[in-house]
Order: C-alpha cells, then structure tokens, then sequence
C-alpha cells in the first residue's frame, strides 16, 4: 500500500494558510458545541463544502438507509473511534449469511436491531444489537431461481431502507417487497418486471415522504430503464418514469428545464434512437438516489444504452448515461444532463450524487458531486443542471475533458468503437469505469470526498449482436487489465472545490467497497483480497486494519449500540462484477470471461474464497 | 503402411464434409444408446457452424469464450448437468433452473447438435484435428484445437 | 505476346457482353449513371481500338502466313535466303513503326483507363445528400440509410431504393469474408474487406430496376448473392422511405397473429428482426417490410407465396449452404406465417 500526496507544493502551502484560518474558526465554534467533537476539527481544503442542512441533524446513531441520509454522504457524527485510537479496533461479533455470493449490501441500524439482506435468494436477517447479533427473525422472499441467470454481474443486492417501521428492499426476480421491522411479517409485494425479459432488481431503495423509490436493472439483457415510486403503506405503483422513449412515458413535460440545448426538445428519447432501439435500450437505474427536501428533487443516474455495440445504436441515445432530477411527488422531469452521449464503452451514470452546498467564486451553490463511471468527477448544480466543474480522478484515454461552457463530452474518436469488427486498445477507463457502482462517502470535517475506485483499462471489440429476449444484448468483446501503475483499485481522498486528488492509496486489486468517513477521522473501505480498513481522513495513513473471512465488496456502516458505544459493521463476501471469477467460479484461462473482467482479476481466487459474513467491530 | 495415407485421407474427407441437408442425430436413440456418438463432434463444419450459433445466439453473453459469466465456464472440467453430448443437448433444449433459458422450439435440432459438439470442443472432448483452430474475433483463450482434454467432475452450480 | 494478351482479353469482354445483354437489368454496356457511362465509353474505345488492332495484327499475319517465298528463290532450288539490305531497312522500319504503334495505343489506353479510374473513383463533388451503409453477409446484403436524426433510419436488405439523379454515398463493410459490391449499370465493382470500411459513390441518371451482383467470391452461395437497386422518382422515394420507417403492424387478423406467435417461437426469432415486435436478430435480413420487396433469398427468389413457402421449409434445397435452417412447420403453421409475413408491407 502506498500514499500519495498530489500536488504542487504551493499549493499545499496555500491549503495550509487556509487549514490555520478555519482553525481558528473552529476552534471558537468548539466551544458552544458537545464534546463529542474530534478535537482535530478543521477542514483540509481551502474552502469547505458545507452539508446541505437536511443531513445536518444531530447525529441519531442509527442507519436507515444505505447512504446514510438523502444527501448520500456516508458520514456519521460519531466520534468515539477515532484516528488516535482506531488501532485498538476489535471484533465484536459476527454473523454468516449463509449465502456465498457477492455482498454489497449496507447492514442497516434502527434502534436495538440490525437489518442484513444477502444477495440472491436475497433473505433479510434481522439481528439483536443487544445480545451480540443473535437471529431475532429472517424473511426469505424465496426469488425465482431462474433470475439468477439474467443478473449481468453477479446476483448481488445493494441494500435496504428502514422508514415507518418497515423495511424495503427489492428481489432479483423484481418484486419490491415491505417487511415489518419488528416481526418480519411481509407486508406487500409488487411485482415490477419480467425476469423473462432480463430485467431483475438489484439496487437500494430510497424512502421519501412516504414513497418507496426503485428502478431496475438489466442494461446488458435490452430490458428498458425505468424509476418508480411505490406507496410506502401499500405498495401500489404512484407513478414511474422511463429513461427512454416518448416524453410522455418518461414524464417529460412542461417543467422539464435542461441546462444545455442539446438535452432540450421534443421526444429525445426516441428521436435520438433508431427506430424502435429505445424499448430495448436500457438506461436502467440500479445504482444511487439522492434526495434535496428543499427542492422536493430525487437525483438519480441512468445507466448504459444497450448493446454496447454503439454502432448498432447511432444517436445520443438519451436518456441514458445521464443524471435526471425529478420532483419526488409527481416523478415529472426537472433537469437532465447527459454525461456520456451516445455511450461507447459502458458507461453507465448510476454512481452517486452527493447533494452539498459548496462555496464557488464568492457564492454558495447548491451541488450535487457525481464521481462518473466516464473517469470525472462532476460538480454540478443541483437546481439547473449546469456543470460547474469536471475533473479527471483516473487516467483517462477515452475523452480529453467536458466543455464546461457547452457541458459537452470531449470524446477521443480514435477510442470509439462503433466499428465492428476493430479491435480499439487502451480504453481508459475501462468498462467498469474509473469507478463502479461502489459509493464515496464526504466528511464534512474534511471537506473530502473519499472515492472507493478502479485503475483498470481494456482492448474491446465490437461485434453485430442481435436482441433474443431474455438473453444477453452486449456485443462487446472485452479484455481488461490494470491502468498505468499496475495497481487495479485506488481509493482516492478528492477535494471537490479545487478538483483534484489530496492523497491516493493505491490498492492491488479494484476498491469494490463503499467508503464510510466519520467524524472521528477515520476513513473504512474494504478490498477484495479480504481486508477491512481504517485510514486517516487527513491524510490516508493506514491506521488500522482487519483480515475478514472472504473480500470485501460490501459498503461500511457506524451505529451507536443499545449500550452506547459505536461500532463499525461490514459485509464481507466477495462477488460482484469484479469478483465474478471466485462467484461464479468462472475459469480465469478466458480473459473475455464475466464481460472482460477475468482478465483484470485472474488472480484473485489465489486471495479471497466465496463467503457470506458480518463483521462488527468496537472499542475493547 | 500404404494404406495408412489412404485412410488418412478417407478421415479426412469426411472430416471435411459439408452436409447441407441430413437429417440430424436421432434423439431418442442418443438419449438410450449408452454409446451414443454424436457424429457431428467429428466434422469440422459442423463445430465451426457451432462456434458461429455460439456467439450469433447470445450463448458468448453468458459463458464468454468458455469462461463464463452471468452463466457458468465451460471450458473447465466442472460439469453442472452432465458432459455426454445428449445431456448438452437437453441443456440447451430444456433449459435449466439456475438461470439457463430453454430454447425449445427456436434453436434448429441440427443447430443444438452442432453447439453441443462446439460446448464439448471447449473443454477438449471432440477429435483435435475436427477442432475449430482460429477465432475471427479479438483473441480471448487459445483455440479449441490447442484445447487440452479436460477430466469429467460432476458438480452442483457455484 | 502482347497482342495474345489482347485476345484473352477481347474473349472476356465479349463473354460478358453475351450473358449480360441478355438479362437487361444488368450490363455494364446499358449505363444508367455518370460512371457506368465512363466504363462504357472506354468499353467501346477499347473494343474499337482493340477490334482494329486485331484485324490488323491478323491481317499481317495472314500476310505473312501466306504470302509465298519469290519465285526466283524457288525455281533455283537455294536454300540460302538473300538478303537484300534496302528491304530490310524497309522491313525494320515496318517493326518499329509497329513497335510505336503499339506502345502509342497502350499508353493511349493507359492514360484514358487511368483517367475513367479516376473519374469515376473521385470523391464526390456535390454535398452529400443521402449515404447508406452496405453490409455483406454470407449470403446476403444489409441495407441501412443513414441519417442526422437516428428515428429516421431505415434498415432493409438486398434491395437498394435510391432517387434518380442524386450522388448516393456507400459505406461498405463485411460482416465475414470478403465481398464486392457491383451494380454493373451504374458503377465498378468496390470490395467490401471486413474490419476496412470502403467508400463509393454513384448517381442514376434515369428511373429502373438494375440487378447488383457480388463480385468476389464469397463460399457456396456466392453466385446467389445479388440485390437490386430501385431508382426512382424523387417523390416515389420519399414514400417509399417514409413507409420503411414504420414499424410492423399492430392490428393483425387472428392467423396473422397466429403467424407472429409462431415466427417469436420458431427458429426465426433468433436471426431475424421485425421492428415492432420482440424479434431483434441480426444474423439474417430484417424483416420488418419483407412483402415489400421484389425478391427474397437475395435475389435468388421472386418474392411470392409459393417461392416463401419452400425457403422457409427448406431453404437448403434452394440455397445449399446458406445460414437458414429448415424450419419445422405443419401446413397449417406454414399457413399462419405466410399469412403474417405477406402483411409485413
């Protein structure tokens, strides 16, 4: 493991000008605050990001939902743990799924219980925090078997969310399903999409003002990509967006506002397909959503247009790879932005959006921070749509840069591959992108955000592939292999204002982890190879670390415990698209296994087995 | 001796041969004859029109060149639901309940003989000289020509 | 030598004027465009030129064949032949002027060959208006017409429609093995090489129905690989565009409808893509206005009920070798699909 620091030493000296003034600050606010502060308070960069004031509640020690809070910050104001005494760090207690596919999903706290869902046949576990994680009850939605070979990469499930005494959570086969949190009574269940028809259901949840909000999965299997919001009492559909076809379908209408022309006009998502491609054309919403109570907006990414054959799709193809908000009652369109038009290597826009509000040239802007699958990470505003920065956190081949004044995509042609049969080599990032579906967290404290990401790039081809339901739609041959350096992951320390990396640690294999920051400056992830870390927030020194059962791909998360004390919990349990190959025991002679991956990860299996496993750890 | 590149050549032929129009093998008979052959696994067209059925009917989108992904590798010694050539047969014309669609109907019974012997090739268990020796796509694993023969391990899925 | 070059040469062409005349949709000596023209002018120079040339050199050699030894020389019984040195400069004077003759005349061609090459091969002077993508196959041609706004593409095979007297851009590429595409009235030959796509370009001066060919073999059903370009008023190819982009019909009769479950449970689904339904293959042509063109089995077949009855039963028997299995339907069956293609207009 190595840490880099970056950047030219002035300004380093400037940030510490800057570190001293807020200091100061600080220290005067200290004084009317609890001492459950770290006393090393005091932003890192020049100017800090604030949080938007919704996630700003005095810190509950509970988890409710994957990302913590509608802004999407994974951070918690707990402090007990701290950079000065992480290394006394120890196991508590740990649970086994029972399940050995690939665990992303967040344990989620509510008061004296903690809620695991496993990946496919997707049970929730609810376990008692105050007798050492005992099964208190499991609900087992028993998915059909069959959607286990429709799921692109790996059967996994990305979380649940807690709200009204329920938990909701979505099934490989589709169903959303609402469990009462003290019982694990199902409480209703509704059937979303067609297994038959390659769609399945993988990602969190995200409960706003008594909606359940979920979309589907299935980018690579020519599903069509939808949003939708249940009615969280009982389950009925209260409205649902496409991400392609006739505006009417994506609720596009007199409010949809974008920045930039060339996302304006009438009916884009089908006049930017051929005839007909944008029912099979993906844009799917299996990663993040974000929620601003101010604005009433949900801010979500849409996935890759299918195939990945960009030549069988001519067009923008919108509104994929792109960042819609929409109001959260009426799921009507308000901005959209595409960030990768007319996709050519598979990147989908579904990472996270983190809602901030960020000081830029004299004023206080509300941002959302979009670290892109394309290798930027976006600053944009989160009323309009307009882009205020986008800044490379990756090696990047593919594109040169964004046109802020046209919010245009700089693509690099020489690495487009809408021809087929030509083998493109040196596409940077890779398909998996600079950063995968794998969530940043941001500290306040800090003013960082802490990107979890990949260091990999790949030789693709592109092949004519036709659409037979129910199969895969790609056309895409693919070898991946590590970036420059020869290290596959990074976990990257960013600042969001001057747009550009504090400190890196490089990582052998892809950080397929969340990140989770804390107030008390401690900084987890996870690696695929086993490792469960805590690192300095400031600077990335390694402070602590533990070897679970099998690697990591799950996303950290703190609670306070009925007894007070705080606890850091993850999942171990490696999978995923990244860990495909030890899943799905896939044979690592085929480098165009799992999409291309094995080849970027062909050694893995000598370093991590399958396993299903929680992991909580705390204070001696 | 002198016989010997008369009846090289006579394999070869047939080896070589391109029939258009026969019927395919009789499933019943595969399914009861214990020593069932699967003539096709022989001819070198008829595995290279399987590597072509392979990649054409999406079967690459799941199992890669044989690696696998969203469906299990096929070029290692594991066997889910068996390696005789009428069980590949039955795979792929059943389905199966972890995730393999059935293709009853939609794939030709020739066509499900030719992918059965192509499956097979993968793992090195059709004649080395029938074998498809070269991909007409970017280079993923060596080509089933150089495959080594793999043992049989009957497993259940991953 | 050169003149025995010449006469294979004249062999060939007057082959291929034979076979082709015949069929009047394609000939190379029938320009319907600026560049067959330009093939078909230096076709008749060369064929003038070159039919000259042949009657000469014949002409001198029957001389020489027959033209009898000197009488002189004959009733003396010598065997030494006499030289006579002013003849013999008249004689090599003859040589030389033939030897200048011949080089004048090739080079002649040469230069107005190289300058046909290079007109017809040039890059386009008008804007390009309309550009289509040509995809071979084994055996059969992909047809896409590109356009600014994507909903208006239109993809269709083995048939080419084109306005008369507009410069039409084609990007050619293969999907296999190497292909040539030919329309012999309107153009040369230009290969398709896969993984290099190649441009041409051509212009049709009046309206008709000309025979395209590919011209490089291609494996077993090579000489089946044909299409036909449809030039046609500027107002016939607008309709004809505008009802390409529609999608297969939605209200169907209940055997067509028949027709459509069975084409998505059948063989067919897996090759062949019908806009609108859930058949999306793309190994086979696109379906989606089948019934609106002139043939089927690029160009092997008129497109008519009985002719689409015995492809899709076995087409081996009409295409040996082609990629489409015999499809196992009952009469019935058979019936309901007929019935659903011939409603795909």
């Amino acid at each position: 493991m190595k840490i880099l620091f970056i950047g030219p030493a002035s300004v380093r000296r400037r940030r510490l000008g800057a570190f001293a003034a807020v200091m100061m600050a600080a220290l005067t606010l200290t004084c009317s605050r609890t001492t459950n502060e770290h006393p090393s308070a005091g932003p890192l960069t020049a100017a800090a990001p604030i949080l938007n004031k919704y996630t700003q509640d005095n810190e509950d020690g509970l988890w409710t939902m994957p990302a913590k809070n509608y802004a999407s910050t994974r951070f918690s104001g707990l402090s007990e743990i701290n950079s000065e005494n992480v290394k006394n760090l120890s196991l508590a207690w740990s649970f086994s799924t029972g399940v050995t596919r690939g665990h992303e999903a967040a344990p989620l706290v509510v008061n004296d219980t903690m809620f695991v869902v496993t990946p496919y046949p997707n049970i929730l576990y609810a376990l008692d925090l105050t007798n050492a994680g005992k099964l208190k009850w499991k609900y087992e939605p028993q998915p059909a078997a069959f959607s286990q070979g429709v799921a692109c990469c790996d059967v996994v499930n990305r979380g649940a969310a807690y709200a009204n005494g329920k938990i909701f959570y979505n099934t490989l086969d589709n169903y959303t399903v609402a469990v009462d949190a003290s019982s694990g009574k199902e409480l209703w269940k509704t059937l979303l999409g067609d297994i038959n028809k390659g769609q399945t259901m993988t990602m969190a949840p995200l409960v706003v003002k008594n909606k359940v909000v979920v979309g589907n999965s299935g980018g690579e299997m020519g599903v069509r990509g939808w949003i939708a919001a249940l009615d969280e009492s009982n389950g009925k559909i209260a409205w649902q967006a496409y991400n392609t076809g006739p505006d009417a379908d994506c609720l596009i209408g007199p409010n949809f506002k974008p920045f930039y022309p060339q996302d304006q006009g009438h009916d884009l998502g089908v006049t930017s397909w051929p005839p007909d491609a944008w029912k099979i054309g993906g844009g799917t919403v299996w990663g993040w959503i974000s929620y601003d109570p101010e604005l009433n907006l949900i801010y979500y990414g849409t996935a890759n247009p299918g195939p990945w054959n960009p030549g069988q799709r001519p067009g923008d193809n919108k509104w994929t790879c792109g960042i819609f908000a929409r109001n959260a009652d009426t799921g009507e369109a308000v901005w959209f932005y595409q960030l990768t038009p007319h996709d050519q290597h598979d990147y989908d826009g579904v990472n996270e959006q983190i809602l901030l509000d960020m000081p830029l040239n004299g004023s206080t802007r509300k941002v959302l921070i979009h670290p892109d699958r394309n290798g930027y990470v976006y600053v944009i505003d989160r009323t309009t749509g307009q882009t205020l920065s986008a800044n490379p956190f990756v090696h990047v081949t593919t594109s040169s840069g964004v046109d802020l004044q046209t919010g245009k995509l700089l693509v690099n042609a020489e690495k487009n591959t809408d021809q087929v049969g030509k083998v493109i080599r040196d596409i940077c990032p890779a398909s998996p992108g600079a950063k995968d579906w794998q969530p940043s967290a941001f500290s306040p404290r800090t003013g960082l955000v802490y990107l979890p990401h990949n260091n990999l790039c790949q030789d693709a081809e592109s092949v004519e592939t036709g659409y037979i339901a129910g199969t895969p739609y790609v056309g895409m041959n693919v070898k991946m292999y590590a970036g420059p350096g020869g290290h596959r992951g990074v976990f990257t320390a960013w600042d969001p204002i001057a747009g550009r990396a504090v400190w890196k640690i490089n990582e052998s294999f892809p950080v397929w982890s969340g990140a989770l920051a804390t107030a008390g400056d401690v900084v987890f992830y996870g690696t695929m190879d086993g490792y469960f870390k805590g690192v300095d927030a400031r600077n990335g020194q390694q402070l602590w670390q533990f070897k679970v059962g099998s690697g990591i791909i799950g996303q950290p998360m703190t609670y306070r415990g009925p007894n007070g004390k705080q606890y850091v919990a993850i999942l171990s349990g490696v999978g995923g698209w990244a860990g495909a190959i030890v899943a799905g025991q896939l044979d690592p002679h085929d480098p165009t296994g799992a999409l291309g991956f094995v080849n970027a990860v062909s050694d893995l299996p000598n370093y991590s087995t399958t396993g299903g496993m929680v992991y909580v750890f705390a204070l001696p | 001796m002198a016989l010997l590149p008369v009846a090289l050549t006579v394999t070869s032929c047939k080896r070589e041969e391109r029939n258009f129009n026969t019927p395919p093998p009789n499933v019943s008979e595969a399914q009861t004859n214990p020593s069932f052959k699967n003539p096709l696994e022989e001819n070198a067209y008829s595995l290279s029109e399987g590597k072509r059925l392979f990649s054409q009917y999406n079967c690459n989108g799941c199992h890669a060149q044989g690696g696998g992904g969203m469906g299990p590798a096929l070029m290692d010694e594991k066997w889910i639901y068996g390696a005789r050539p009428e069980q590949v047969f039955a795979t792929i014309v059943e389905g199966r309940p972890n995730g393999m669609p059935s293709f009853r109907g939609r794939v030709q019974e020739t066509q499900v003989w030719q992918l059965s012997a192509y499956v097979r090739s993968l793992s090195g268990h059709v004649p080395k000289d029938a074998a498809s020796s070269r991909d007409d796509h970017m280079q993923g694993k060596p080509p089933e020509s150089r495959t080594k023969e793999q043992p049989i391990k009957n497993t259940s899925p991953p | 030598m050169r003149a025995r070059q010449i006469n294979w040469g004249f062999l060939t062409w007057v082959a291929l004027v034979n076979t082709t005349v015949a069929a009047t949709t394609q000939s190379s000596v029938d320009p319907a465009g600026p560049q067959a023209q330009h093939i078909s002018q230096l076709w008749w120079v060369m064929l003038y030129l070159l039919t000259g040339v042949f009657i000469l050199v014949m002409s001198l050699l029957s001389i020489g064949a027959f033209r009898r030894r000197s009488k002189a020389a004959e009733t003396s019984g010598r065997n030494v032949i006499q030289t006579d040195s002013l003849r013999e400069t008249k004689m090599a004077r003859v040589v030389m002027g033939g030897v200048v003759v011949t080089t004048v005349i090739l080079f002649a061609l040469l230069v107005s060959s190289f300058i046909v090459g290079r007109t017809i091969y040039s890059t386009p002077k008008e804007p390009t208006v309309l550009t289509i993508d040509i995809t071979g196959h084994q055996w059969w041609w992909d047809v896409r017409y590109e356009n600014q706004v994507a909903s208006q593409i239109v993809t269709t095979a083995n048939e080419i429609h084109i306005p008369v007297g507009r410069q039409v851009v084609f990007k050619l590429n293969s999907a296999d093995v190497i292909h040539s595409f030919w329309v012999p009235n309107l153009h040369g030959k230009t290969d398709l090489i896969p993984g290099h796509p190649a441009e041409t370009w051509l212009k049709a001066d009046r309206t008709g129905v000309y025979r395209g060919q590919c011209a490089e073999f291609c494996g077993h059903q090579h000489a089946h690989m044909a299409f036909e370009v449809v030039v046609e008023s500027e107002e016939q190819f607008q309709a004809w565009y505008e009802s390409q982009l529609k999608s297969a019909p939605a209200q169907l009769t209940s055997s067509q409808s028949r027709g459509l479950q069975l084409f998505l449970s059948k063989p067919c689904v897996m090759c062949h893509t019908i806009q609108g339904t859930d058949a999306g293959g793309k190994v086979g042509p696109d379906l989606t206005h089948l019934a609106s063109r002139q043939t089927i089995a690029a160009g092997a077949l008129q497109n008519n009920r009985t002719n689409l009855s015995r492809w899709i039963l076995n087409s081996q028997d009409v295409k040996p070798g082609n990629h489409m299995p015999p499809i196992p339907l009952n009469s019935e069956e058979l019936n309901f699909v007929l019935d659903y293609l011939e409603s795909l207009k």
